[in-house]
């Protein structure tokens, strides 16, 4: 049973003793229009981004008759001229150091802060509380953070881009929320069993919160691979992708004084769009992945377990 | 763990014990303290030494004589700020965003999450889970391309269908009365299936045992939802509520940046396109940096009423 | 559960070297400063969306050989706002680099934090370069309270843009070239409403625009409408005429040009969508025929690339470049121009370090022959041939011309060496048959004839002091509103306009700027 309410997300279906009402054929009927009205909310943009990109030099329509051109018509010149770009593989190599780095440093923090915070006995929990709280709120830009990085002599560095931002205030409270709902009685026996407080981590905690840990783990993810502003402050010769792309979103004025493009025939607005998924490609990696953990009453089969 | 904190409150217990009670505990904890202390150390290091650098803020900075050697102003680049021809609507536009999107977006994705959840059509819902965080993605170079084709006042597919129904054009993103709605929805368009990733994380921790006790005892699926659903999940939504009242004061930046023009500052300009075009690119520094304690002091008191409020409503908060 | 425990225990180690890792690397490359001298330059590049000039460019080599420099190139970022942001952080920090590309607004605030080295002494140590790029305007355009700053090369041609017309709609319809506002507005008119592409839909309109502004030289409603302006005498955001000095905003003639603007937008004769369009979306609309007059620069509208999507759609179409249109009062311009510059500033500290010397050492010798083929158009017979005419071209070297996708990048810093020399703009802009309608076209050509109009001189207004943000949001606001019809326009809210603005700072600003232009002699009759 356990299992088969994991594998199907209502339970009424399977459980066919109780009897839908009214009031539940509306709500269905409710949920699963909304979800169409959302799904060509989303599709709207998506897909004329991805038409955009596949759109061959001399269409001439607008963007409008762009997004259903047959795609026996599109072409491929914009990713072609885009992974052929000389700049490419190097920005491409730095980003994923940054990713692997950044995400890295993100979790050996992140983790350990939030399980701390979520420790309710904790003598002193309160002034550690504002310690990671008052950061947050206190956002003092640009410069003080400049100078930080300047003085540990990170500048032109990659860690430079990620290590200001390895803690994520938001990202470790929200963290800390999903273990604080982890029942306590699960924690309390364990450390009556003689668990250390890391081995409370390790062997409860962190199994039960792999969602939760991966979800963050993305999000620290995609906020590394796309950051442009730390790499435009702090690097200078070893830029990674976010700048190559957005060098190519806002040159705006490219052909404009030469005869000479830097993507060949490529036409620059598909050049652009196709830039766009560079950006979501660690996301689109990595989300199936993580959507195995999304599944219903995973906390319950490990108590009972 | 409510219980012992209740029961040490409860019984008057003499000093010197009190004292050694919490020596015994400090002891008990030891390893978390040891857990704490890398982290801690970092936030020493790349939170709050930015911070002791935001002295700044009171002074006139001077690049060659560093942090320490820039002299004293007190609080004239506050001054500057609050005296500023437009402080006020600069306020009222950043509160009417960042409020607006807490109103829209917020209960959008919450909503989108719960719907994820139920549907009962395993197709649309893989679908829908697997796309609905692309448009994340859509830098708002991108999107405001997509928002022209749909609102220009000369051949967007909007004005085409009012002026279809023998109504005029309207110039979406020109007009003040329109322009917000545009900013507010297309934040809640672009955002609302990336945020609701965190909502889903928190669904997936609920007990479903409750479902079947509830609909064993009569139980619909709207009273589901209102029963068993949201509460479940409301730590996380009030977490997320009280966080980004923190930051109550950074409307988007780059979505504004993007979208405005001047015939719309009036309702489009937000404190940080001012701090921009004001502090960061006249080398305002100490200015760039005193607005964002201002804000910072601001998000503070909302912070904390928050929190109060929430753990005086709903028993949970952050701290 | 072990090996995740170790695994975190691993990266905790690797967290702790990194920061020591980095700072290694540092040392060891501050340790090998014995031989050449090191500078650092952040450049400008000519297309930075191409990619950084490649390790194996033959320049380095030469330059290390010769001069016994060692070159360190960064790349500064492709649009303005974050090059600026960049160095004033690096400048907040101290950080600047040996030489670096600074727009004169931001060299100010620098001059001011004491981050810059005056270079008048230098322009005696380089001659032959100083003879090409640095004529008196340049320096004046690099000089803040009597010394000169920084190193200003030529940026854009200046002229370059110009008055265009659909010649094929004013042949369909049986009109004439307008020459007053009158005649312009009947053939916007025309051009709306009369079909003039014949496709039977009522989607073309009388003029095309988007906002374009920035800080000195374009006020708002920006360039775009320069021509209309022109005919009211208020083009440009400085007047420095003598006897008209000031901004431009206090003569009556603005307000009639507003009504006029007001008036072609009421009547639907200007695309409605150039409020909300950015530069893109203008270009891509006249390729696809929207409207019949524009505001357009040389290249962007005549060189190949550019000009083709129009060629294909519009075999039979035909742009124009028209002189500029008579207002009311007979007045008439194009737009107004000012000399454009880059830049190239020296921090103090490369200045303390003694480096001054090898930075012109190495500035001059890009203006050699040598150096000024090499970073203009690469090795010859590899990035290059010349032509019969001594013009460097493509010729069939393919992909690695200084054209080619390969050999593209190895020309990114010709902008240092640029001055917009016949030589240059021969190989820059050749003429060219277009591939549809086999037109001739060269964007050499219209760049001539755009430059032979009429044109209003505002020489200097790009050194005239910038607003603080309120005054400038309060000019270009209310004057949006007005256009929007957010805020009624007539005599008296035009009055109060004029009054909130001299309140908030806007008269101030005014007084500055008038009495910058007489102490720098900048005024002209």
């Amino acid at each position: 049973m356990a299992v088969k309410v994991q594998k199907h997300l209502k339970p009424q279906i399977q459980n066919k003793k109780v009897k839908l009402t009214a009031a539940d054929h509306v709500f269905n009927i409710c949920v699963n229009a909304f979800m169409v009205f959302i799904l060509i909310a989303i599709i709207i943009p998506v897909w004329s981004t991805v038409t955009l990109s596949f759109r061959p030099a001399d269409f001439l329509g607008t963007n409008l008759e762009g997004m259903f051109l047959p795609p026996w018509d599109w072409s491929t010149d914009a990713y072609t001229a885009l992974l052929g770009n000389d700049g490419f593989l190097d920005a491409f190599l730095n980003s994923f150091k940054i990713l692997i780095g950044g995400v890295a440093c993100a979790l050996i923090l992140t983790v350990p802060m939030a399980y701390v915070l979520s420790v309710q006995s904790l003598p002193g929990r309160k002034i550690i509380n504002m310690i990671v709280i008052i950061p947050y709120v206190f956002n003092v830009g640009m410069i003080p953070a400049y100078l930080l990085v300047k003085d540990i002599g990170l500048i032109g560095h990659l860690p430079a881009v990620f290590l200001p931002g390895a803690i994520s205030t938001y990202n470790c409270i929200i963290m800390r929320q999903f273990f604080v709902g982890i029942p306590n009685e699960l924690k309390e026996s364990a450390r009556i069993d003689g668990c250390t407080e890391l081995q409370v981590l390790f062997r409860i905690i962190l199994p039960l919160s792999k969602a939760i840990v991966m979800t963050i783990g993305l999000y620290y993810g995609v906020s590394f691979w796309n950051d442009f502003f730390n790499a435009m402050l702090y690097l200078n010769d070893n830029y990674p992708l976010p700048i190559l792309l957005r060098n190519i979103l806002l040159a705006s004025g490219m052909n404009e004084y030469v005869e000479v493009s830097a993507f060949g025939n490529a036409p620059v607005n598909a050049i652009k769009a196709a830039s766009v998924f560079m950006s979501a490609i660690p996301m689109v990696i990595a989300y199936p992945f993580i959507q195995k953990y999304f599944t219903k009453g995973t906390l319950l089969g490990s108590v009972k377990g | 763990m409510k219980i012992s904190r209740q029961g040490t409150a409860a019984a008057p217990v003499p000093k010197q014990m009190q004292r050694s009670k919490l020596r015994r505990e400090i002891a008990r904890h030891r390893s978390v303290y040891v857990l704490a202390l890398i982290p801690l150390i970092y936030y020493i290091i790349f939170k709050y030494v930015p911070i002791w650098n935001s002295q700044i803020a009171f002074k006139d900075f001077m690049a060659i004589d560093g942090v320490l050697g820039s002299p004293w102003i007190g609080l004239e680049n506050f001054r500057t700020f609050i005296n500023s021809f437009y402080f006020w609507s600069l306020i009222r536009n950043t509160v009417m965003y960042s409020v607006g999107k807490l109103l829209i977006s917020l209960p959008l994705s919450v909503i989108l999450a719960i719907a994820i959840y139920e549907c009962t059509r395993p197709g649309l819902r893989k679908v829908v889970q697997t796309l609905a965080y692309l448009p994340h993605f859509l830098s708002w170079v991108i999107m405001y391309g997509i928002l022209l084709a749909l609102l220009a006042p000369g051949d967007g597919v909007f004005n085409d269908v009012i002026e279809l129904c023998g109504g005029k054009a309207v110039d979406f993103l020109s007009n003040t009365k329109t322009f917000p709605w545009v900013v507010l929805i297309s934040d809640a368009w672009k955002e609302m299936g990336w945020s609701a990733i965190i909502f889903i994380a928190a669904l997936m921790g609920i007990d479903v045992s409750l479902f079947e006790a509830a609909m064993v005892e009569g139980a619909n699926s709207w009273q589901r939802v209102r029963y068993i659903t949201l509460p479940a999940i409301a730590p996380v939504i009030v977490t997320v509520l009280i966080l980004k009242l923190g930051t109550i004061l950074d409307a988007g930046f780059n979505q504004i940046f993007m979208l405005y023009s001047p015939q719309v500052y009036a309702v489009g300009d937000i404190i940080d396109t001012w701090v921009y075009r004001q502090g960061l690119l006249e080398f305002e520094f100490g200015l760039a940096t005193a607005v964002g304690l201002f804000k910072g002091v601001f998000g503070m008191f909302l912070v904390l009423f928050a929190n109060w409020l929430s753990r005086k409503l709903t028993d949970s908060s952050l701290f | 559960m072990k090996a995740l425990r170790n695994i975190m225990i691993a990266m905790l180690i690797a967290l702790a070297v990194l920061p020591l890792a980095a700072g290694g690397s540092k040392e060891a490359a501050a340790a090998s400063g014995d031989g050449p001298v090191t500078i650092e330059l952040w450049f400008g590049a000519a297309m930075t969306e191409a990619g950084m000039v490649p390790d194996d460019w033959v320049g380095y080599d030469i330059i290390r050989d010769k001069l016994g420099i060692d070159l360190k190139l960064t790349m500064l970022p492709s649009n303005e706002s974050d090059q600026d942001v960049k160095i004033q952080a690096a400048g907040a920090g101290n950080a600047l680099p040996d030489i670096f590309m600074v727009r004169r607004p931001v060299l100010v605030n620098l001059v001011k934090q004491g981050l810059v080295s005056p270079v008048d002494d230098c322009f005696d140590k380089m001659p032959h370069r100083t003879e090409l790029l640095y004529d008196k305007d340049a320096k004046a355009h690099a000089t803040v309270n009597g010394h000169i700053y920084g190193f200003p090369s030529p940026g854009m041609i200046v002229r370059n843009e110009g008055l265009l017309v659909r010649k094929d709609w004013l042949d369909k319809l049986g009109l004439s070239v307008p020459t007053t506002t009158e005649e312009f507005l009947e053939v916007a008119r025309a051009f709306t409403f009369e079909d003039p592409d014949g496709n039977g839909v009522n989607d073309t309109y009388g003029y095309g625009a988007f906002i374009e502004i920035e800080s000195n030289l374009k006020g708002y409603p920006g360039s775009r409408l320069w021509p209309i302006m022109g005919a009211f005498g208020v083009e440009g955001l400085w007047s420095l005429k003598s006897g008209e000095e000031g901004l431009n905003i206090y003569k009556p003639e603005f307000y009639d040009f507003m009504v006029f603007l007001k008036g072609m937008c009421d009547e639907g004769i200007i695309d409605p969508n150039w409020l909300s369009y950015k530069k893109d979306d203008f270009r891509a609309a006249w390729k696809q025929g929207r409207f019949g007059m524009m505001y357009e620069q040389n290249a962007a509208y005549a060189a190949t690339s550019n000009y083709a999507p129009f060629d294909k759609n519009f075999p039979d179409g035909e742009w124009i470049v028209i002189d500029a249109i008579k207002g009311p009062e007979g007045k008439a311009a194009i737009g107004a121009y000012d000399m454009n510059y880059r830049i190239y500033a020296v921090s103090r500290k490369a200045a303390d370090a003694g480096k001054l010397d090898k930075i012109c050492e190495l500035l001059e010798w890009m203006s050699s022959d040598e150096g000024y083929y090499l970073l203009g158009w690469g090795v010859e017979g590899v990035n290059y041939v010349l032509d019969e005419d001594g013009i460097p071209v493509a010729g069939d070297l393919g992909d690695m011309a200084f054209t080619g996708s390969k050999g593209q990048v190895y020309t990114q810093l010709r902008n240092l060496v640029f001055y917009n020399g016949d030589v240059e703009l021969a190989s820059r802009y050749p003429t060219y048959i277009t591939e549809v309608s086999k037109k001739e076209m060269s964007a050499l050509k219209t760049l001539r004839e755009m430059q032979a109009m009429t044109w209003t001189n505002a020489i200097g207004s790009g050194n005239l002091p910038t607003p603080n943000a309120d005054v400038k949001r309060f000019y270009e606001q209310t004057l949006g509103e007005f256009l929007t019809g957010a805020r009624p326009l007539n005599e008296g809210t035009w009055q109060e306009f004029i009054d909130g603005f001299n309140a908030i700072g806007g008269k101030a600003w005014n007084d500055e700027g008038v009495a910058y232009m007489t102490e720098n002699g900048l005024l002209h009759d």
